[in-house]
């Protein structure tokens, strides 16, 4: 009966499809990646790795990868502080304006990363720090704290509150009990979190473009080689990113989605 | 003496804590010094004046003046709201659309065991970076591309697409990037629906349609709007897919028109007229905030009808 539904089979045609849309952009990069043509497209003209020669040759992406590499990870590691404290006290306490207090964390996923790269370009340089990484990385840290902070809320509200209680009735102060019970219990949701964090910063354009100066985040170098000229060393570097994202999305699937979604139901 | 501390303790109550000051504080002072304070510097700045190429402190509406004298020509950034609103709203539709077909399909047409693995895949572009997917549908989509030279291999040369550099480009990358997004807000929304209630409505003899009209359809209201506010504002900040997909000035039954994001842009990489530019955004946060009302308006009385 549910086999032969026409709607469940077009609705898998339906996904089908869908799948092909979501992946061609994938495909085309890491094929092309490894093929001689200069222009992507057919007939292809035989496998090569030259474009990744050029781009460890060149350097310059390689450059710019090197400065989210160092950006990202900074600001995924303090936000993620920043919204464990954070998350800890919104669960635990009542207080006036916490609303507000809330509302005021979602702002920055809601004003469009553009608004707020004008902003900052004129905060920052009015103090002289526009134009260096660490500009990006202040930046940053406001624009990925709340995606990091919601995470490991969804993980503290799963925690029992008599597991605290428990603590403070043996005798543990409440910076102990915030370090051996909330923070290990805590723990798959600040890794979540860190992933998450990591990634939005690892993949952040605009606001970069406008306070990073001469010392380009990945996306805003490969940017700038693109309105430049085609040039295939971006699928090479396109493959590795999306390695990297790979590694990073197993994580994700690991930790992240079970909270997303629900826990899994029963063992596939 | 242990001990006592310890009754002390059982007897504060847990909301009185100095923890609380402390644990929040971080959050408070990085918030307000980089997020309020650039956003009301923006405010502010479009106020300034422009001297020898120096942003010089001031109050005056000249950028405000020179932005709407330029509204319809010159500059035409009128033009490119217009066309900012329209390629937004129609994308927001379209994304919308795509991506709830997805989530049903997921939710009805996936066995339960599968659903999460489809979900992910669904999910999985997401973790790509986005100017590279882009740059991939360039290469996809242009004169001599992928989709084009594969038409001209197998013979179909007069089916060749012709989209790149409109907005119909800016589109599908936008699409592309909101899909994964949208998917997740409307299949977690499915997921919400009380299943009791669709059977009850096919025991009581309605077909698959009309349990989809009558029940389902009903009870995503409130994602379906939350995901297409959620479109229509990613789809007016953005400005990387009109540049890169639409070329800048992408065709639209609007004309070759930018759209705002990309003017913004552009606007500053030309005159680094920080005053006017900033001046540009808060334009653009006003529209935003109207979009906004609109939509939270719109879904309020949807979930009010639904409850």
């Amino acid at each position: 009966m549910m086999a032969r539904n026409p709607w469940i089979f077009l609705g898998r045609l339906w996904l089908g499809l869908a799948y092909a849309f979501m992946f061609l952009p994938l495909v085309v990069l890491i094929l092309f990646s490894f093929q001689k043509n200069r222009f992507p497209g057919f007939p292809l003209q035989g496998w090569t790795t030259g474009w990744y020669g050029k781009l460890f040759s060149d350097g310059t992406l390689l450059d710019a990868l090197g400065h989210t590499m160092i950006v990202s990870p900074a600001a995924a590691t303090v936000a993620t502080v920043i919204a464990f404290f954070a998350a800890y006290a919104l669960n635990r306490f009542h207080f006036r304006g916490k609303t507000a207090l809330l509302g005021l964390v979602t702002l920055p996923i809601l004003i469009p990363p553009l608004i707020l790269g004008v902003g900052f370009l004129g905060l920052l340089a009015r103090v002289h720090l526009s134009g260096t990484l660490f500009a990006v990385f202040l930046t940053h840290v406001v624009l990925i704290t709340a995606p990091a902070l919601a995470i490991i809320q969804l993980r503290l509200a799963q925690m029992p509150g008599s597991l605290e209680e428990a603590a403070w009735d043996l005798g543990a102060t409440e910076w102990q009990t915030v370090c051996k019970v909330v923070l290990p219990f805590a723990l798959p949701g600040i890794f979540g979190a860190w992933l998450l964090a990591f990634t939005f910063s690892f993949d952040e354009f605009i606001i970069a473009w406008f306070v990073s100066g001469f010392q380009p985040t990945l996306p805003v170098a490969i940017y700038s080689v693109l309105v430049a000229a085609i040039d295939p060393s971006l699928n090479a570097i396109g493959t590795i990113v999306f390695a990297i994202s790979c590694a990073v999305l197993i994580g994700i699937e690991l930790i992240l989605l079970p909270f997303l979604v629900g826990k899994p139901r029963g063992d596939a | 003496m242990t001990a006592t501390s310890g009754i002390d303790k059982r007897l504060k109550t847990p909301n009185d804590s100095p923890l609380k000051f402390w644990f929040l504080a971080p959050l408070v002072l990085w918030l307000g010094a980089l997020f309020l304070l650039p956003l009301l510097f923006l405010l502010w700045i479009g106020f300034w004046r422009v001297e020898n190429f120096q942003a010089i402190p001031d109050f005056s509406l000249n950028n405000y003046q020179e932005i709407f004298a330029n509204f319809f020509s010159g500059s035409r950034y009128g033009l490119a709201l217009v066309q900012s609103l329209w390629v937004a709203i129609t994308t927001a539709v379209f994304a919308v659309a795509f991506s709830y077909l997805i989530a049903l399909a997921l939710a009805f047409a996936v066995p339960a065991r599968w659903q999460r693995l489809a979900l992910l895949l669904a999910i999985a572009p997401f973790w790509s970076s986005y100017v590279l997917r882009l740059y991939s549908w360039q290469t996809i989509l242009s004169r001599n591309g992928v989709i084009n030279s594969t038409l001209k291999q197998i013979g179909l040369s007069d089916l060749r697409i012709d989209v790149i550099y409109t907005q119909i480009a800016t589109r599908i990358g936008l699409i592309h990037y909101l899909a994964p997004i949208l998917v997740v807000i409307l299949y977690v929304g499915i997921l919400a629906i009380d299943k009791v209630l669709i059977e009850a409505a096919r025991e009581l003899g309605a077909t698959r349609w009309q349990a989809f009209t009558r029940v389902i359809l009903p009870l995503s209201r409130f994602g379906l709007l939350t995901a297409g506010s959620f479109a229509v504002i990613v789809g007016l900040g953005d400005a990387l897919s009109g540049n890169l997909l639409g070329g800048g000035a992408g065709r639209s039954i609007f004309g070759k028109l930018p759209t705002y994001a990309s003017m913004i842009m552009s606007d500053y990489s030309s005159s680094t007229n920080l005053p006017r530019t900033s001046a540009l955004a808060t334009i653009l946060i006003v529209v935003m905030i109207a979009a906004l009302v609109v939509g939270f308006i719109a879904a309020d009385r949807a979930r009010r009808r639904t409850a």
